[in-house]
């Protein structure tokens, strides 16, 4: 990844009629970068793919591309390939002549289009494929001849809008793996558009959660999970979802339901809180689940159901004031019913504004 | 169960027997009779027929009269292909990939005079084209020009005969076609468009073999309908004259049926016409059903 | 400075928008012009016919029309047979779409396809056995006469079929295996949900029969049994004498009842012409 800025957003807002959709986005690509763009449906993230695109202009704002106004530059100039979440591939047309047809029109010589072709049918394994319509390929078949189309372009800017989400689950982590070997070959700038976060987590050199039009963060997969800047992202990542309680500060230590969870640490004391109420999120795997009581931040709680994954346990507890809380433990000995104590990781716990739901650490 | 069988069977034939018998009647059976009648030579009302074998088919092909009419129907068929066809899909074109705004209001405003009759079409052109007292005469008149009077020329009668029925089914066609084009999956155009294929490039390669089928079911549409549909401005304004110079087969079929009372010639010409429509019905199927399953 | 591309754009798409008002007008403009006519004199609608708003607007050619013609009758005529062939069409459409769509049956593709094809029949090959049909039956000059070889319709049926396939179909089989007889569930269910559907092909069927022209003149040849396109044919006069502004005035009284029609139920009307075209 080089440090030159290939794709900027400028304050751009998008409303369709009255609705604001986009508002205010600033974002930039470094060339060479593999940017996720991840979340809920509707949140506006593939809006801002397609006006990266040039298939809408923004309301407001500028997209810069290589430094000049997107708007101003043909789409040919622009140079930006994108697959389609349900492909778009063109239905009467073999995978060839779809792989073929934008470099035939743009008048590519034709052994030069020959050695491209060839080139990508093979790493794509669509050789065998290579004279079917789309109608008669399966749906991971059709999603590699639409990446295909994409890369034939060898554009700088590739866009990719959920091209996993309409094929089986089973394949789906192949196709992944397919990706990120291409992105680790070719280092083309790529923005995904996705939903499922852990397509994000295991693409992304960078995510950038939206939520309403807003880029919620935009950082490593790591300071997203572990320095979530809000409760947003820190409730949008990581299943199950991370564990919320409503705690009050007080005299340097923290307080759920009157008793002591976190106390006299430096952390709280960077922090300077004035005496008042905290959002506290723990993730489930944070929370710490045992027989007895060894400490004194120790708190009763009964176990409630216990689900099995095989690989590590999801345990749902009820705590004091009729609230409930996830841990995930390995190799737990404890079935629903027990009466157990629960303590947090201390150095995991992370601290929200009660009002704004912004991370008080960052 | 076998008696839901029987009680099942019995309500498929009472549901489909009013159809069956209305088709049975007025349409299979009457073909039938119609093609019996060429046969012979008769005049509707006499009590017997003289039975006079193909000699009715091969006047199609040999009296001279016949002749012009079928050159005449030819004629006809290409007109209103350019005119109820291509027009109609070129301004459908424009209308979905070449304008952004106002796509609803146009297809609202077009569609209005398919609501009205053939016969208000017909006194309207025979108005607007009036060579003494029409509007065109009078703007022609100030240009120093005279509008000759059509209905004495075969052809150019033909010209407005078609133009009237064009007034009455470009607007249908035209949603028909704008229907078509609009089942084009956006995100397939969006794809050209990041291929940066230019728009009538994308429209020739892309969405002509899409809309294949029903562009086609149009067009088959516009030859059956629009030959029935010339017969009323044909009735009204010209009657087949001059001479039978804007007549077609239908128009001449129903002059020999009810006007010559030469029925025998008038069903040799309706089962020829009827023989024309099925190789299009043959052409219809093999195009449009065959293919649409091939892009599933 | 918002680009050259943008405003080229801009130009070249309100190049198109003018095409396209130059076309509605083309459709519009006589219409406009008719029932401007309508209310004019004939001397004046010959020295001003280019002028929309006629200066001294007049009734005459509406009462010359009363005078000449039993106009009452003669609109009653034409909304009597439309009524009969609307109501057929409907009813023996949704009977034989219901049997095509829930029943299965030898044949039904044979069938469906023998119904189908009927579009592809041109009115010239069963109109002497019709005539003489309706004649033997003793109908020349009624509407029953007209009507009753057009109450089924193909292109009903296939409409009707292309509005069920929007049913889904669990709903029709849990009807079904409580053992609800069909003639209820195609009432209770099937007419309510298409009930849409229903009005915008009547209204198709009903216009189409307002403005029939062809059949009707085989038919009905007793001044007192013409519908409206007939009465209106009689006023126009291919050797060029025609009193246009009466044969106007008569048109406007025509054209009012479908324009209604459409200004109410444009929406569902253009979506069920939409239907028609797509497999």
């Amino acid at each position: 990844m080089s440090n030159k800025v290939i794709l900027e957003l400028n304050d751009v807002t998008k409303n369709y009629k009255k609705t604001n959709i986009i508002r205010k986005m600033n974002l930039q690509v470094k060339e060479g970068e593999f940017l996720v763009m991840l979340g809920p449906s509707g949140c506006g993230k593939s809006t801002t793919l397609r006006m990266i695109a040039g298939l809408e202009a923004p309301s407001t704002g500028e997209i810069l591309i290589d430094g000049r106004n997107s708007e101003k530059i043909s789409s040919f100039e622009r140079n930006i390939a994108m697959v389609f979440q349900d492909y778009a591939l063109y239905p009467n047309m073999t995978v060839y002549q779809n792989l073929e047809y934008s470099l035939k029109v743009h008048k590519v010589k034709k052994e030069e289009r020959q050695k491209r072709l060839e080139a990508i049918l093979e790493t794509l394994n669509l050789t065998a494929y290579r004279d079917r319509l789309p109608g008669q390929l399966s749906g991971g078949q059709k999603q590699r001849v639409a990446l295909g189309r994409g890369m034939v372009k060898q554009s700088k800017i590739f866009l990719l809008d959920e091209p996993l989400s309409n094929i089986d689950v089973q394949l789906r982590e192949k196709a992944r793996d397919e990706i990120q070997a291409l992105h680790e070959k070719n280092h083309q700038t790529i923005v995904y558009v996705t939903h499922d976060q852990l397509e994000a987590m295991a693409l992304g050199d960078r995510i950038a959660i939206i939520n309403d039009g807003i880029i919620q963060m935009i950082d490593t997969p790591d300071n997203i999970y572990n320095h979530p800047t809000n409760l947003f992202v820190a409730q949008f990542i990581g299943t199950p979802k991370i564990n919320t309680l409503e705690v009050t500060y007080d005299q340097g230590k923290l307080l759920f339901n009157e008793e002591v969870v976190l106390s006299n640490t430096e952390r709280l004391r960077k922090l300077a809180l004035a005496s008042n109420r905290l959002c506290l999120g723990i993730r489930p795997e944070h929370v710490i689940v045992k027989k007895e009581r060894t400490d004194l931040l120790d708190l009763p709680a009964q176990v409630e159901t216990v689900v099995d994954y095989g690989r590590y346990q999801q345990l749902t507890l009820n705590i004091k004031g009729n609230q409930s809380i996830k841990a995930i433990i390995t190799n737990s000995v404890f079935v629903s019913g027990d009466k157990v104590y629960f303590s947090f990781v201390a150095e995991k716990i992370l601290l929200f504004d009660y009002e704004n739901k912004k991370n008080l650490e960052n | 169960m076998n008696n839901r069988n029987k009680k099942n069977k019995v309500l498929t034939i009472a549901y489909l027997f009013p159809t069956a018998l209305i088709l049975l009647v007025f349409i299979i059976a009457p073909i039938i009779y119609t093609f019996y009648l060429s046969f012979f030579n008769w005049n509707l009302i006499a009590p017997t027929k003289d039975f006079v074998g193909l000699e009715n088919y091969l006047s199609i092909f040999t009296d001279p009269v016949n002749r012009k009419i079928i050159l005449n129907t030819v004629f006809y068929i290409l007109l209103l292909l350019v005119l109820n066809f291509l027009v109609p899909y070129f301004i459908s074109i424009i209308v979905k990939f070449f304008i952004s705004k106002m796509q609803t209001a146009y297809k609202i405003i077009f569609f209005i005079p398919s609501l009205f009759s053939l016969v208000v079409g017909a006194m309207l052109f025979s108005w607007i084209m009036n060579p003494v007292s029409g509007p065109v005469a009078f703007f022609m008149r100030n240009l120093g020009l005279t509008l000759p009077n059509w209905t004495n020329s075969g052809a150019m009668a033909v010209v407005v005969i078609c133009l009237i029925t064009n007034w009455k089914v470009f607007g249908y066609n035209f949603v028909l076609l704008l229907t078509g084009l609009g089942s084009v999956p956006q995100n397939i155009i969006d794809a050209t468009k990041m291929d940066s294929i230019p728009k009538w490039r994308m429209i020739w390669d892309i969405v002509f073999p899409l809309n294949k089928s029903i562009a086609f079911y149009v067009l088959i549409l516009t030859i059956v309908q629009g030959l029935q549909y010339v017969f009323t401005p044909i009735s009204v304004i010209t009657q087949g004259g001059p001479y039978y110079g804007s007549s077609n087969a239908l128009y001449h079929t129903y002059l020999n049926a009810f006007v010559l009372y030469k029925t025998g010639n008038a069903s040799a010409l309706a089962i020829v016409t009827f023989v024309i429509f099925l190789v299009l019905l043959y052409l219809e199927i093999k195009f449009v059903e065959g293919r649409t399953s091939r892009y599933e | 400075m918002k680009g050259e591309r943008a405003d080229m754009n801009k130009l070249k798409e309100s190049g198109w928008h003018f095409l396209l008002i130059v076309i509605c007008l083309v459709l519009l403009l006589p219409v406009l012009f008719m029932i401007s006519n309508s209310f004019k004199t004939l001397q004046d609608s010959y020295h001003s016919m280019l002028q929309l708003i006629p200066t001294h607007p007049t009734f005459s050619n509406y009462l010359t029309l009363d005078k000449q013609i039993n106009l009452f009758r003669i609109v009653w005529n034409t909304f009597f047979m439309a009524t009969i062939v609307t109501l057929g069409k409907i009813i023996t459409g949704l009977l034989a779409a219901y049997a095509f769509k829930y029943f299965s049956f030898k044949g039904k593709k044979f069938f469906y396809f023998a119904f189908i094809s009927t579009i592809f029949v041109p009115f010239t090959v069963v109109m002497i056995p019709n005539f003489l049909v309706i004649f033997k039956l003793n109908l020349l000059n009624t509407a029953l006469g007209v009507a009753l070889p057009q109450l089924c319709d193909a292109t009903g049926i296939m409409l009707f079929l292309k509005a069920m396939d929007k049913i889904p179909n669990s709903l029709i089989e849990s009807v079904r295996i409580d053992d609800i007889p069909s003639y209820k569930i195609l009432k209770d269910i099937v007419v309510p949900i298409l009930r849409p559907n229903i009005i915008s092909i009547g209204a198709i069927f009903f216009i189409n029969s307002w403005n029939e022209y062809v059949w009707p003149t085989l038919i009905l040849k007793d001044k007192n049994s013409f519908t409206l396109p007939l009465a209106l044919q009689n006023y126009i006069s291919s050797e060029g004498g025609t009193n246009f502004p009466l044969a106007m005035a008569l048109s406007t009284i025509m054209i009012i009842v479908p324009l209604l029609i459409y200004l109410i139920f444009q929406r569902y009307i253009l979506n069920s012409i939409s239907s028609s075209g797509l497999k």
